[in-house]
């Protein structure tokens, strides 16, 4: 996952690399998502979330639709 | 001597615990040597732990020897995602990972990294759990379904 100054860069970046455009964020979401995902890190009784965890966290920022489907 | 699975995953906690510790008190990612020696347990030990936390997904092995690549969100070797926090200096393997240290950290930090495009630095800031300070916009090039298919990649 990178970051980019503005839409047109994520293009050229695509365009130079022969990449099918994916899924652009706000950087708000994307700190929303990592709080969401790491902020347990660190902790004796971290676990891996459940798909049905990080389907909830998805879309509580937002990121709904096939892009960001996790089944098969 | 094979060890009953309850054992081996009690180990592999123990190996998680000591490597995520480090990363976060450090910024440094320990590898199987250092951290055999630190626990007192043989190197083949660790690393069978090392391959079983990152067979879970855990963490993320570099492709050719075995190593620690990322104790996710902690990045081994210095990147384009530099992370400032705790007076200390942590890298991610990613711009969702550098944002991923701050919110394991739960501490202030400021990114520092570049537009994947032109090279031109930016930077993001962290503070009191909101992002302070930010630019640009994030992309996510892989589908979800097919982040671990090639997470360096991803």
């Amino acid at each position: 996952m990178l970051i980019f100054r503005a839409e047109e860069h994520i293009d050229r970046w695509c365009e130079t690399r022969n990449i099918k455009r994916g899924a652009a964020l706000t950087p708000q979401q994307g700190w929303q998502l990592a709080c969401g995902w790491y902020k347990d890190k660190l902790k004796p009784e971290w676990r891996r979330h459940t798909l049905e965890e990080v389907e909830a966290l998805l879309a509580s920022v937002g990121l709904t639709g096939p892009f960001w489907n996790l089944r098969d | 001597m094979t060890q009953p699975a309850d054992a081996t995953d009690a180990f592999a906690r123990d190996v998680r615990l000591y490597v995520f510790g480090e990363a976060a008190n450090t910024g440094r990612v320990p590898q199987p040597p250092e951290i055999a020696a630190a626990m007192g347990r043989s190197q083949a030990e660790v690393e069978q732990a090392v391959r079983q936390l990152a067979a879970g997904r855990v963490m993320i092995l570099a492709p050719n020897d075995g190593n620690i690549w990322a104790a996710n969100p902690f990045c081994a070797v210095p990147s384009p995602f530099r992370v400032e926090a705790r007076g200390k200096t942590y890298w991610g393997i990613c711009i969702w990972d550098a944002l991923g240290i701050a919110a394991a950290l739960g501490t202030d930090a400021v990114i520092q990294t570049a537009c994947g495009d032109c090279s031109e630095p930016m930077l993001l800031e962290i503070a009191a759990g909101k992002l302070k300070r930010s630019e640009g916009i994030i992309h996510f090039a892989v589908p979800a379904h097919h982040w671990w298919d090639n997470i360096g990649f991803t």
